[in-house]
């Protein structure tokens, strides 16, 4: 067991299981203290609300947190590790501890969303369980959701704080098997759904059915580009690595475009679709479609590819909090 | 929510054919497929791109800018006609940059919304072989 005010000499990957807003104050505001009271960089990613508590539950002490908002950061779950790695890598490794607390899965969450959460939350494990020490500590609320979210918390994370007491989980998985194929099948595609093969030939006209469909389903012409931009670039792999091309499927939610891209090639790359490209030969496939959509899944099981792009047609009523200041920078 | 009417997935044909004809009539193409034309442009240096660059175009856009880039300079590349690029072709585009040597460096003019979202989503933004001219001419 590990107290709160220690420091960890490996990455520590915990869960907090809360119920209501008086215990995620106990859970949290003790860790947060503890953390800039020993001078570590303490990063908090949460919703608006849990911020403002916790900003005047910490006082003055809030300044020496950073605050970032889960709505706009882990709005679709494959950007969250990102924004770890830069604070992980900004802070360096100067013997300091670093603190983090995190909070993806929240009740409101679609079931897609949802699952993609799960799997990010093993693949932390992956993404940082050999690098740096640090404490990522993250809150799961159980008055509000069920209870096989909270069991498989206990699998993804090494360890479950409950009360005051944080123990070692039994069901962790471990860091292997967080990387393993994820295998969480996806739901059908629906019967309308529109179906077209395509090859490296054909993409100038499939990036024009895309658009077409996206605009007749009332996507924004902005939005439309940035959807097609990045069916295109998961087609792109279908016909580099797919063995040259696959099977379009699209189809609208009531709140979203869905593209699902099937090819025969193989993907075994856990964190693949999560790795800050630096050096011109890095892949960006998918980096940029986790960038450009709400959210993407990718299955792949030895015999086939599958990636599923999600883009909200309308992003107004879920309050996406996307800047200009990230459409205005400009290259230099 | 279903939609009544879907429209017809792959459209009516003939995209940007006559537009990329023209372009190809109206001056010296250095290098032209169906799907793109690239132009000489004199004042100043390099090239005009009107079309699409994709996986099926970029490995040979990207050979033949190399042999017709200027020896000495910095080449200016007009995009403002450039309606698609994927991530092939930008890297087309700094492999090209980076063939030149001698801290020379591409200079785009008239940067379409799409590419520069690309550029900056893929960190390729600040790239040193690739910088946003402001000087006025190409721009036309």
């Amino acid at each position: 067991m590990t107290g709160l005010g220690q420091q960890v000499d490996t990455f520590r990957h915990e869960a907090l299981i809360y119920a209501g807003w008086p215990e995620f104050i106990a859970g949290t505001v003790p860790f947060i203290l503890d953390g800039v009271r020993a001078g570590e960089p303490v990063l908090v990613v949460e919703s608006v609300d849990k911020i403002q508590m916790l900003r005047s539950a910490l006082g003055s002490d809030a300044d020496s947190v950073v605050f970032g908002n889960m709505a706009e950061i882990g709005a679709n779950p494959a950007r969250i590790i990102p924004a770890w790695r830069d604070f992980v890598d900004r802070h360096g490794d100067t013997g300091k501890g670093l603190r983090g607390i995190g909070e993806p899965i929240w009740n409101g969450r679609t079931d897609d969303e949802l699952v993609e959460c799960q799997r990010h939350e093993s693949l932390l494990n992956v993404a940082f369980g050999k690098g740096r020490p640090w404490w990522l500590l993250c809150p799961y609320d159980a008055a509000q959701l069920a209870p096989a979210v909270l069991d498989e918390a206990r699998r993804s994370h090494e360890f479950v704080r409950e009360g005051d007491v944080a123990r070692e989980s039994p069901a962790f998985r471990g860091i292997a098997a967080s990387g393993a194929r994820f295998d969480v099948s996806l739901q059908e595609a629906p019967a309308r759904a529109v179906a077209v093969t395509f090859d490296a030939l054909s993409l100038l006209k499939l990036r024009a059915g895309v658009s077409r469909y996206a605009i007749h389903a009332g996507m924004g012409t902005h939005a439309a580009a940035e959807f097609v931009t990045a069916v295109n670039e998961v087609a792109t792999n279908s016909v580099v690595h797919g063995h040259g091309g696959g099977t379009l499927r699209i189809w609208r939610t009531e709140s979203d475009v869905v593209c699902e891209i099937r090819d025969a090639g193989d993907y075994d790359h856990p964190l693949g679709d999560r790795c800050i490209p630096e050096a011109d030969a890095d892949p960006r496939g998918l980096w940029l479609a986790n960038q450009l959509c709400d959210l993407v899944q990718v299955r792949s099981t030895g015999a086939g590819t599958t990636v599923r792009l999600h883009k909200q047609i309308d992003p107004r009523p879920r309050l996406r909090l996307l800047t200009d200041s990230e459409d205005s920078r400009r290259l230099q | 929510m279903e939609v009544a009417d879907e429209p017809d997935f792959w459209g009516a044909g003939g995209f940007f054919v006559d537009h990329l004809v023209a372009a190809y009539e109206a001056d010296g193409a250095v290098y032209a497929d169906k799907n793109l034309v690239v132009t000489l442009t004199h004042d100043p240096p390099g090239l005009r791109f009107a079309g699409e660059i994709d996986i099926a175009n970029s490995t040979s856009v990207g050979k033949a800018l190399q042999l017709t880039f200027p020896k000495t300079g910095d080449p200016h590349l007009d995009v403002s006609r450039l309606i698609f690029c994927d991530i092939s072709g930008i890297r087309a585009l700094v492999d090209s940059a980076h063939s030149l040597g001698d801290g020379r460096r591409l200079k785009l003019h008239g940067l379409p919304p799409q590419l520069q979202r690309v550029l900056d989503v893929t960190g390729w933004s600040g790239h040193p072989g690739l910088v946003l001219c402001d000087c006025d001419a190409g721009d036309r």
